[in-house]
């Protein structure tokens, strides 16, 4: 701050004094709306600032899941595909290699214990090196219970799991009676398939966090039970002081075979984060339009405002106060709405962060980070941020009334009252002579429109289209967003058009005089009209397009679930392989199927810094994969020397595959040349999927392990296969469901993420229909005097309520055809370039048209409702006191 | 006090100017009445002076600085109005959403006046327009006559150089314009400020010093009151 002179510093807090009245004043006579530009002002701040806390909570909480699991290592040796492992050969190599401090081994599997329905990790690791690297997962030896160490074949369990044993026995000490294996000394039963292990409980993992199902074991146990031999799955290094990360990192690159990938610290944070980046964003999105719509509701009611108090802002300024301050004053009270409406968004936010988090997990139900409710913990920095936010939204939406605060001409102010735009020869000392046009004449405004206007907004539209067929930026849909931007931007500027050309069309019909009040009512105060319909506009416009972007996404869903799931029934185990028996029982001739498909998963990591790509090993025709894959494009059939495989759109999207290309596939610790055949669409797996058909996966080397299956019950057996199945999935925690139950979830979970929208698109129609009820009340309210006139004149209540209704009713109609089609379009682009890039989902526009002109005739309904209560304000008017001109 | 020099006017598309070489001076203390038909252009000339519109040509000293208001810059203009000048509209125009005393005090506020000095200042004006409990009073409960004397305190309590009334009395009754501006006239003599009163009230011109006439030719009749 400068420091100021006592008279200068006596200045400005008389300046400020007058100010705060003002402030007060406008407050006192405009509660309403006040409150409702800031309350929405607030809601944008709270819904920015809680996305925010949830993401940065829940990225920051799966990071420490990860590390605690993982450790600290430098970096970390793995196999590029989840069924291969690192040789032990290798890892020796890496250990010999001086600028390595120590490398810990570990091997992971998943096993059920007992026959509890989900499996849990079982990590073998070795205790010498794992101290250094991996302390979390460091065994606490329970002293009281005679039970071997770690070395002798205990294993340890973390307390999470504990808990959940505790659970069980508690559960099923009825029917058995015994304590099969809850604290140190009990014995545990390991399932994998349809092997199975005893283990002896031997203490607790203290460090391990308060939601991991975890056991640890010595990792030769561990390799002796559940391999592989002469392997591990990971050896995560700790390089010599002073190692150079980077070019250690490159130098074994090159001598590691192609099966085998190093990863850093900084991959796996990148990781993290490509993870949820396009939901953050969207939902980002969504809350800047939350924001927007702020903005918009502090310029209707700030212009209003000015528009009010011209007069006494014309009499201020002969009495001495500055243009400067005129403008400053109006920015001023959009400050003083902004600032506690941010402050209270911000409260809100971390409500709402908290209250989601307990409700939905960390990624607001998208299904990114699986585990309990993260931490919200604030920090002052982006606090401070998104309050900045609030107040520049508030700021922004002042600033157009503020400038036109600014520009009011004194003299013609205080005699006529408030100027709708500036005027022409708006340079206050230089007034340059000019034939153009008259700052208020009794002619209508559409008359005065430049017969240019057209172009700009086909300019803009051209725009638009442009920015559609621009490429992702970043990996976001920044061009789309842009776009989407400039398809509002072109409806609001067209909105003078068809206001010109409705209401050339209905001056041209007799209409009783109520009537042709209302119509000229609209064209006398066109800003005020323009600025009702943009708020319908925009609000319209933004949810018909969401409602035709989920609607199309739903349909696209629908069919491609009916693609996707063509048998009646269908079985997996969770992670762990399906069990043998299982399967031959299966083959006999008395299981009641007619067909029955395998599958096998694995994850490839194609690149370190994307999450990994589900590679999904199927009994499928090779000729004919259409029959189980929604392809998209045609089905090439390969070269005789290369097995085919089929890729998801996302993953030929993310990594910009092409059908007939080769790729090379990290498959069965080498990188396997593979011929792409086709690609299909998959809306399950948002980080890309490839099909390899069973024949070729198992020629290639691979080892079958079916985890899922596809199942067709024989003709009229339907209730036998599911009874024949129901004692297989009880034994080994299998989980069966029929398609339609499937669906029924899928579509149920798929509702649900949408949710969030559905409460904003409410929101920002209710902002709309404000936005027009203010301004309508303020354009009567400028009409004072006129509308007084007209009441001595003989015109009674009602027909007055009338016209200024049929004002709202011809206001909103425009607003709404044009935010119809602003919203088609929008509708397209979401579908078309922002769904695609932003998640590699593509699908066709599928528009509802019911709901869309249902939705417009209730608002159109709603608006007439709105427009009542400026009609109420109009026939309140005291007609003597606005004729006697004391206002 | 106020010296107008070869000052010139002519609306945009009107057809010829309102003035074309205007001058004329009006000493310290001295109040001139200003008369002519109606749309000759005295409220035009009024807020001339003022600033609130520009002359074409021409310059309008003001003030015992004797700046010229044509030459400055919007900002300034405002700064010379706050410092030197008060108005007083036909129309009674005031803050409703300030109370009385308030409405008095703005120009203290705009022209810096050390706030210990606000409630004395407005207050003893108050009193001498005959409104001294009207303080905390709003707006809106006020008569026309009433608020007119709110309006002559609020352009007086600043002790400015210049007061400019644009037919101050023209919406009252008679009774009460003759009350309203014999404290008008009162105040001002009082203050020893220069005045220029618009007025079609021949009664109003008698009681200034001089009567100053506009006719579309120009100004004419400069003599005394009563000549
Ligand atoms: N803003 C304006 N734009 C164009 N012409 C104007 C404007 N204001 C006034 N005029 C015209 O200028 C002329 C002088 O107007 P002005 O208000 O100064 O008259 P006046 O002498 O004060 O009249 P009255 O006694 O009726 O108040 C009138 O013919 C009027 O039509
Ligand atoms: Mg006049």
């Amino acid at each position: 701050m400068i420091t100021m002179k006592g008279p200068q510093a006596g200045r400005m807090r008389a300046l400020s004094q007058l100010s705060w009245w003002l402030i007060r004043a406008q407050f006192k006579t405009r509660r309403a709306a006040t409150l409702l530009s800031m309350l929405a002002i607030a809601l944008g701040v709270a819904l920015g600032y809680a996305i925010h806390l949830i993401n940065d909570a829940a990225l920051s909480d799966f990071s420490r899941a990860m590390k605690s699991v993982q450790g600290d290592p430098d970096a970390v040796i793995a196999a590029r595909d989840s069924a291969g492992s690192v040789p032990l050969a290798t890892l020796n190599a890496i250990a010999r290699d001086p600028a390595v401090l120590l490398v810990a081994a570990v091997i992971e599997t998943r096993v059920r214990i007992d026959n509890a329905p989900t499996p849990v990790r079982l990590i073998g690791i070795d205790v010498f090196s794992a101290a250094a690297v991996m302390p979390d997962l460091l065994p606490r030896q329970d002293e009281q219970a005679a039970a071997p160490n770690i070395l002798d074949g205990g294993v340890y369990a973390s307390p999470a799991l504990l808990a959940q044993l505790a659970q069980g026995a508690k559960g099923s000490q009825g029917k058995e009676g015994k304590d099969s294996g809850t604290r140190a000394g009990g014995t545990l039963k390991l399932l994998r398939g349809e092997q199975q292990w005893l283990a002896t409980l031997a203490g607790d993992l203290p460090a391990a966090r308060p939601d991991d199902l975890l056991l640890v074991a010595d990792i030769a146990w561990v390799q002796a039970r559940f391999g592989p031999a002469d392997a591990v799955s990971e050896g995560r290094v700790r390089l010599a002081p002073d190692t150079d990360l980077a070019s250690w990192r490159q130098a074994w690159a090159q001598r590691l075979p192609a099966g085998l990938l190093i990863r850093a610290a900084d991959d796996d944070s990148a990781r993290v984060s490509n993870l949820s980046r396009a939901y953050r964003v969207n939902l980002n999105v969504l809350a800047l339009v939350a924001l927007l719509t702020g903005t918009f509701l502090v310029f209707a009611t700030q212009l209003t405002a000015v528009a009010q108090r011209s007069t006494q802002f014309a009499l201020l300024g002969v009495l001495g106060l500055s243009p400067r301050m005129r403008l400053m004053q109006v920015l001023l009270e959009g400050v003083a709405i902004g600032v506690p409406g941010a402050l209270l968004g911000l409260a809100l936010g971390y409500a709402l962060a908290v209250a989601f988090t307990q409700l939905l997990g960390g990624d607001l139900g998208g299904g990114y980070f699986a585990g309990s409710a993260p931490l919200i913990v604030p920090a002052p920095a982006p606090a401070l941020l998104f309050l900045a936010f609030g107040c520049l939204a508030s700021l922004a939406g002042a600033s157009y009334p503020a400038y036109l605060n600014r520009m009011q001409p004194l003299a013609q102010a205080l005699k006529t009252g408030f100027a709708q735009r500036p005027p022409a020869d708006a340079a206050p000392t230089a007034q340059p002579r000019q034939s153009g046009q008259s700052g208020r004449s009794g002619q209508s405004w559409l008359a005065r429109l430049p017969p240019r206007m057209p172009k700009l907004p086909l300019l803009l539209a051209l725009a638009a289209f442009a920015l559609t067929q621009l490429p992702p930026l970043f990996e976001l849909p920044l061009a789309g967003y842009a776009s989407i931007a400039l398809v509002l931007v072109v409806g609001i500027a067209s909105a003078p058009l068809l206001t010109q050309l409705l209401f050339g069309w209905l001056s041209a019909q007799p209409l009783p005089a109520p009537q042709r009040i209302a119509l000229q009512n609209v064209a006398q105060a066109p800003l005020m009209a323009q600025v009702a319909a943009s708020g319908l506009i925009v609000s319209f416009a933004l949810t018909a397009s969401m409602v035709i972007m989920v609607s199309s996404f739903r349909v696209a869903v629908d069919q491609w679930l009916d693609h996707v799931l063509p048998a009646p029934l269908y079985l997996r185990s969770k992670a762990t392989p399906l069990p043998q028996d299982l399967l031959n029982a299966l083959t006999q001739p008395d299981a009641p199927f007619a067909k029955v498909e395998r599958m096998a998963n694995a994850a490839l990591t194609i690149d370190p810094q994307r999450p990994q790509v589900a590679l999904l090993i199927r009994e499928i025709e090779p000729r004919d994969p259409a029959a189980r894959l929604p392809l998209t494009g045609p089905l090439l059939t390969p070269p005789a020397a290369l097995p085919a495989v089929w890729i998801s759109e996302p993953m030929a999207e993310i990594y910009r595959l092409a059908p007939a290309q080769t790729l090379r596939l990290p498959l069965l610790g080498r990188e396997v040349p593979v011929f792409i055949g086709g690609v299909w669409r998959d809306y399950g797996r948002q980080f890309g999927a490839v099909v390899i058909s069973r024949q070729d996966y198992q020629q290639l080397g691979g080892d079958f392990q079916p985890t899922d299956l596809a199942l067709w019950p024989l003709p009229g057996q339907e209730a036998q296969a599911s009874a024949w199945l129901a004692p297989w999935a009880d034994r080994y925690g299998l989980e069966v469901a029929d398609s339609a139950t499937i669906r029924r979830l899928s579509l149920s979970i798929f509702d649900k993420s949408f949710a969030v929208t559905y409460a904003l698109e409410a929101a920002a129609m209710l902002i709309g229909l404000f936005g027009l009820a203010v301004t309508l009340a303020a354009s009567v309210w400028l009409r004072a005097r006129e509308l007084a006139t007209l009441g001595a004149l003989g015109f009674d209540r009602c027909m007055l309520s009338h016209a200024v209704m049929l004002e709202g009713a011809l206001i909103a109609a425009v607003g709404l055809l044009i935010g119809l089609a602003c919203g088609v379009a929008i509708g397209a682009i979401l579908t078309h370039v922002v769904n695609p890039q932003a998640f590699h989902w593509r699908m066709a526009l599928a528009i509802p048209w019911t709901a869309v002109c249902a939705g417009a005739a209730i608002t159109l309904a709603a608006a007439v409702l709105a427009s009542r209560y400026a009609a109420r304000q109009a026939t309140r008017l005291p007609v003597a006191q606005v004729l006697a001109n004391a206002q | 006090m106020l010296r107008v020099s070869d000052l010139a006017k002519q609306y945009r598309r009107a057809s010829r100017p309102l003035f074309s070489a205007l001058s004329f001076a009006v000493a310290s203390g001295e109040i001139v009445a200003l008369v002519g038909e109606s749309g000759v252009g005295k409220s035009t000339l009024l807020n001339c002076i003022a600033g609130l519109e520009t002359a074409d040509r021409g310059a309008i000293a003001i003030g015992p600085q004797a700046l010229d208001i044509v030459a400055l810059d919007e900002t300034a203009r405002a700064a010379l109005r706050a410092r030197s000048i008060g108005f007083v509209f036909q129309a009674f125009h005031v803050l409703p959403t300030l109370t009385v005393a308030q409405n008095i005090g703005v120009p203290l506020l705009l022209c810096g006046v050390p706030a210990s000095e606000h409630t004395p200042r407005t207050q003893a004006l108050l009193e001498r327009v005959g409104l001294a409990d009207f303080g905390p009073r709003w707006p809106a409960s006020l008569s026309g006559g009433e608020l007119q004397r709110v309006a002559i305190a609020r352009a007086l309590v600043h002790r400015p150089a210049l007061v400019l009334a644009d037919e101050p009395t023209g919406n009252l009754d008679p009774r009460t314009a003759d009350e309203v501006l014999a404290l008008l006239l009162e105040r001002v003599r009082e203050q020893q400020t220069s005045a220029l009163v618009v007025t079609h009230s021949q009664h109003v011109a008698q009681s200034c010093d001089r009567i100053l006439t506009l006719t579309p030719d120009g100004l004419s009749g400069c003599g005394r009151a009563g000549e």
